[in-house]
């Protein structure tokens, strides 16, 4: 009797832990979240909370909103470059880092998440004077290198979760039929792992995206990025068309995700 | 199907070792063409590491591998021309059944009306006709089975590996597809090696056994043969149940039991006066007695199992060890009843099987 009851509590402890972190995650990620949308519907001039009315008028301003414009498509293909880059740089060093049992690979697996435990801000600074010391000043091209090494974690983490899945006898099921080590690759190694790499490409868009230290010391005054540019904003004069930037930001994220979700499974490929 | 022509498969004085501990040691076997051969022992002896040594995933330590007499120890798995069923059978869960099985055939680059009419071809010789368009993960362990081995036997391989096949099916299904398996072999005349930790899997599917224990072949034999005279005291307890008796070596016809009784043997190897040996003797060569005499054990009946076809009898020597019965049921007879004190003396001399005390 005494041990059903024991676990009986441990069981409530349990379900009261998750429901309190479930109500914070709520509190503190869903709701400020509801608060950006609700205020860029706002009809008025200025940013308030609550809005006195509703219109789409500061969604139909971005229409206009070149420098705005300009820093969002800066920001677009930073990304997708940066995607492309630790989608492939990921890939390799999860595939060496999975077939190889030596010490040394462990460390190469460190040394490739070490860009999230270290702060970005100053990585981003370290970046800029090391670059400053090479003779070369701020560009795209060392911008998107920057966001990749932030990045390549991501891809990494997930590829090596989904390399850990795939049964080894496949492989040799693939050698022992004939073919090559390019074909077992492409046609059995790549489709299966293949779920993992979109993910971390994913959620390496959405970090190279909003990344803030690292465009903060490495874009030049030409290529403005869009957190940056909407930061300035809002420090400068309360623009109410970042709230709408913010939310038609928001908006595209979850239609992206649920894309995601849909058709490769997302939040599955993260454990 | 093309009738594949029979190859012969030869392991000269395998060693393997792995870091500093031996997974085989000093293997010599030699399979004829189109021979069915298991290779039978308990987890860790070493039959999964010479079958990866055979399929050529490993490269031994020492010794050679022999394809037809000539050298293979430098060639991959499909150099080899092995075909290999997989424990888990590894189909490729992202691929349909057709296209899996399609699949060695393209990378042995043939044609496509070649390789649809190979897959038809392959899927029915298996009865898998119809679930060519079916993913794996949508069919039953035995129909993965058939699959994986249509897809093995596509690409015409000149030896056929399977790596304990059964293992994860079902009773009654098992049995089925040890039929099924046995005729595919015997009508493709394909050498086979069947590695297996079921005894009667390797009994009722093998032409030879080699039970193997700690890396060695402790015995090659036929399924009879292995049965009937087991050369160590291993394969006699591995294969099949049987009661081990310790004693003492009078002459070459007798052993003083521990417990009193003096059992008339005729071994095949003399050991010396006083020497400490075990007797092993199966539970069905056991005999009930009408009375007590020379050589007979005295017993009282403890647990009456029937089990259909026989009853196995579990009794209690006096001032000794258990032993266990077995005496094929007679519809009309009784079942002898616990408690009963019976006479039991081993069916003949050369039931008893003499090893060294270890």
């Amino acid at each position: 009797m005494a041990g059903r009851r024991r676990i009986r509590w441990e069981a409530l402890s349990l379900k009261l832990v998750f429901g309190l972190l479930a109500a914070i995650a709520l509190l503190f990620l869903v709701l400020p979240t509801a608060v950006v949308l609700l205020t860029s519907l706002t009809s008025s001039q200025s940013l308030r909370f609550p809005p006195p009315g509703f219109s789409l008028r500061w969604y139909v301003a971005l229409l206009d909103a070149d420098q705005m414009q300009r820093a969002g498509l800066n920001s677009l293909i930073v990304a997708f470059w940066t995607t492309l880059l630790s989608s492939i740089c990921g890939t390799a060093a999860a595939l060496a880092i999975a077939r190889s049992r030596s010490p040394l690979m462990r460390a190469a697996d460190l040394l490739f998440m070490s860009p999230l435990l270290l702060p970005a801000l100053s990585f981003g600074f370290a970046a800029l004077i090391f670059i400053n010391r090479l003779g070369l000043s701020p560009s795209v091209p060392l911008l998107v290198l920057g966001h990749g090494i932030v990045c390549v974690p991501f891809v990494l983490r997930t590829t090596l979760a989904s390399l850990s899945q795939l049964d080894a006898s496949l492989l040799e099921a693939s050698e022992s039929l004939g073919a090559d080590r390019l074909t077992t690759f492409r046609r059995i190694t790549l489709p299966l792992i293949g779920p993992g790499i979109g993910a971390g490409a994913f959620l390496a868009f959405m970090a190279s995206f909003d990344n803030v230290p690292v465009s903060l010391f490495l874009a030049d005054e030409r290529t403005e990025m869009l957190p940056i540019h909407l930061w300035q904003q809002i420090e400068t004069n309360l623009d109410v068309r970042t709230a709408a930037a913010s939310g038609a930001i928001v908006i595209a994220t979850l239609i992206l995700m649920l894309l995601a979700e849909r058709f490769a499974g997302l939040t599955r490929q993260m454990h | 199907m093309t009738a594949s022509r029979s190859h012969r498969v030869r392991l000269d004085a395998i060693t393997h070792r792995f870091g500093a501990s031996t997974a085989v040691r000093d293997i010599n076997l030699d399979i004829a063409g189109g021979e069915l051969v298991a290779l039978l022992g308990p987890s860790g002896c070493g039959k999964s590491t010479l079958l990866r040594i055979i399929s050529g995933f490993i490269r031994q330590s020492e010794g050679r591998v022999l394809f037809d007499d000539s050298i293979a120890d430098a060639l991959s798995p499909a150099e080899r021309g092995v075909g290999i069923v997989f424990q888990n059978y590894a189909l490729f869960p992202h691929m349909s059944v057709g296209e899996n099985v399609a699949y060695g055939l393209q990378a042995h680059k043939w044609s496509r009306e070649r390789i649809a009419k190979r897959v038809a071809e392959m899927l029915d010789l298996v009865h898998m006709g119809e679930f060519a368009g079916r993913k794996p993960r949508e069919l039953s362990g035995g129909q993965q089975q058939r699959v994986a081995l249509a897809r093995c036997l596509a690409i015409d391989p000149k030896v056929l590996l399977l790596d304990e096949p059964f293992g994860a099916l079902d009773k009654n299904l098992r049995l089925d597809m040890q039929i099924e398996v046995k005729r595919l072999q015997r009508q493709s005349g394909i050498t086979t090696i069947l590695v297996t930790h079921d005894q009667e899997e390797a009994l009722s599917m093998a032409d030879r056994i080699a039970v193997m224990s700690r890396g060695r072949i402790e015995q090659i034999s036929t399924p009879t043969g292995i049965y009937d005279t087991p050369q160590t005291l291993f394969v006699n307890e591995f294969v099949g149940t049987t009661n081990v008796l310790r004693g003492e070596f009078i002459d070459g016809s007798a052993v003083q039991l521990e417990h009193g009784v003096v059992l008339p043997v005729s071994p095949d190897k003399i050991f010396q006066q006083g020497h400490a040996v075990v007797v092993s003797i199966r539970p069905e060569q056991l005999r009930f007695q009408p009375a007590p005499s020379d050589g007979v054990f005295t017993a009282i009946i403890t647990t009456v199992l029937p089990l259909g076809a026989q009853v196995v009898y579990d009794v209690a020597l006096t001032g000794g060890p258990s032993l266990k019965v077995a005496e094929p049921r007679d519809a009309e007879g009784e079942l002898r009843e616990v408690g009963a004190t019976v006479y039991l003396a081993p069916a003949s001399p050369a039931a008893c099987h003499v090893f060294p005390a270890s």
